[in-house]
């Protein structure tokens, strides 16, 4: 009932490619057996219908026929992929995991009871109302993951329309947002999913050119990494013909290099949270940071220079944390942005701003002017606890040679003169050799 | 110590100096005021040099002192008068820190 749209597609494009997955394609008529496969192996193994599921595997054939066959038997899913390993216990308490079903690198499925059971009331309600579900975990770069609750309905509705498709990476895994977002998209419009191993820019260029990748949906983190690493030169990327990038503040030097060195891909900013799904984006243009967002099921308004958002896809609430809405129905992002028409540019998080004797500084904006730096792989701008002026300007950062400490710190401090006033030139300075960002290609600010 | 912890210090403050092109009669050296009346510094400089000295006097010395914080700046006696008066006190504090 709930993915019969989904499922008529697949009988319309059964020659074609729906997967590839590690080097092999799976069509879509193979996706529509495999698909009814599951639907009877979940009956032999009578997993009761309404039931919360855990899909622990990262993208493949199975899982996505699993997933869809759980959605129709009203099942609340929860995908917990290898980036959160560690965590795999304590979120299969939080989001109260029934059955747990894990996919091993040979595409095999386990099905696990936890004894674990449902009793808080956004999953029961949706088991009452016979309603399929989705669990997210945020990334929790900005402090704990929360766990936000989808009914998985209104999700699948804005599919229904349909759109064109590309052949995409599928470089957001399927336990966040943008993932389901790219999943359902490709799926609902006979699209063609590229997986990969792994998202070292090398892994992902090889991919790009050997399957004439279209799409690139990815973030800004990997973006600079990307340029930095020079992969590109190793492989022929004249398919790609759309990036599209969020999930954090894209730094305008690292947007200007790319759109400079291919002016023939557009580049198209996107706005989503788990909270509330992913909203229609327009870029003003490929090296612009202005975007108009919203679309069909989207209202926006900008409240003391910070967004709300009130959707129709909203999640019900988080399982672990207060609910985030206004009494009307308005998510309060924390995003700060600045208003030009029916534009916008997204400054940074709220919570990350950095009051320097009362001057503001946006992390992103410092980071950009580093990330320019001869040496510099990557940067993190966060701030650090002053007695004197409140709070002072901490960069880490990833060189890509050795270089002392004092050396570097002349250099940059000579760099960033005339490019940024001086209240925002890092006063603390850290090299570090650890990743400055998380699994999801997003940076993480904390030390 | 203390010869060394100056020596960091005058490197620093001249690169700050030299960055932020302020214009001084003759070279800097141990008595050159820093921070007050007819001071190198404003307090927008303060915090940067501050910071500065710290994580050099880290990289060099391998140690750790806090230059800008409510012990420094609650002396009687300001740390920051002169380049000579931040080695002091950076020096006490290294070596209190060692016998404490």
């Amino acid at each position: 009932m709930h993915v019969d749209f989904l499922l008529e597609v697949f009988e319309r494009n059964a020659q074609r490619s729906a997967l590839v997955w590690r080097g092999r394609s799976f069509e879509y008529g193979w996706l529509l057996d495999a698909y009814r496969s599951w639907q009877e192996r979940l009956t032999e193994e009578q997993l009761p219908s309404g039931s919360v599921v855990s899909v622990e595997a990262d993208f493949s054939p199975q899982v996505v026929a699993l997933m869809l066959a759980l959605i129709e038997r009203n099942c609340v899913i929860v995908p917990l992929t290898s980036s959160v390993e560690q965590h795999k216990p304590e979120f299969r308490e939080i989001a109260q995991v029934e059955i747990s079903i894990e996919i091993d690198a040979q595409d095999n499925a386990t099905l696990n009871s936890t004894r674990i059971s449902v009793d808080h009331e956004i999953l029961r309600s949706l088991k009452q109302r016979n309603r399929p579900g989705l669990v997210l975990f945020s990334s929790g770069s900005t402090g704990k993951s929360k766990a936000s609750v989808h009914d998985f309905v209104p999700l699948l509705e804005k599919f229904k329309v349909p759109r064109n498709c590309f052949r995409t990476i599928t470089f957001l895994l399927f336990d966040h947002i943008g993932g389901i977002n790219t999943l359902l998209y490709n799926l609902s419009n006979g699209g063609c999913i590229v997986t990969i191993q792994d998202r070292r820019p090398e892994t992902v260029c090889a991919a790009i050119e050997e399957h004439a990748v279209e799409l690139l949906p990815t973030s800004p983190t990997f973006l600079n990494l990307l340029l930095v690493s020079e992969a590109y030169k190793n492989h022929d990327l004249s398919s790609l013909k759309l990036v599209t990038y969020g999930t954090e503040v894209m730094p305008e030097s690292t947007l200007r290099r790319f759109h400079a060195l291919f002016p023939e891909i557009r580049l198209l900013q996107t706005y989503g949270l788990s909270e509330l799904g992913i909203m229609r984006s327009k870029s003003r243009a490929s090296d612009s940071l202005w975007v108009k967002i919203g679309g069909e099921g989207f209202e926006t308004r900008v409240v003391d220079g910070l967004l709300e958002i009130r959707a129709q896809s909203a999640m019900l609430g988080y399982l672990n944390a207060e609910s985030p809405f206004t009494q009307d129905g308005w998510f309060k992002t924390g995003d700060m942005v600045e208003v030009d028409g029916e534009y916008m540019k997204i400054l940074g998080r709220e919570s990350e701003i950095i009051n320097v004797g009362g001057e503001k500084v946006y992390p992103a904006e410092v980071e950009s002017v580093l990330q320019t730096m001869d040496g510099v792989e990557d940067v993190a701008v966060s701030a650090e606890a002053n007695p004197i002026s409140g709070q002072i300007v901490k960069a880490r950062v990833n060189l890509t040679h050795e270089e002392s400490l004092t050396a570097f710190r002349k250099r940059m401090r000579e760099f960033c003169k005339g490019k940024l006033s001086r209240y925002k030139i890092p006063q603390k300075v850290q090299i570090v050799e650890t990743s400055l960002h998380g699994e999801r290609f997003k940076k993480m600010r904390r030390a | 110590m203390k010869d060394q912890l100056i020596e960091i210090i005058l490197e620093v403050a001249s690169d700050l100096q030299a960055e932020e092109e302020i214009e001084v009669d003759e070279a800097l050296q141990v008595d050159t005021p820093l921070f007050g009346e007819g001071g190198l510094l404003d307090s927008m400089g303060l915090v940067p040099l501050a910071i500065a000295v710290e994580q050099a006097i880290e990289e060099r010395l391998d140690a750790h002192v806090s230059l800008a914080d409510e012990k420094a700046l609650s002396q009687a006696n300001s740390p920051y008068r002169s380049i000579g008066s931040l080695a002091e006190y950076a020096a006490n504090e290294l070596t209190s820190r060692v016998d404490g």
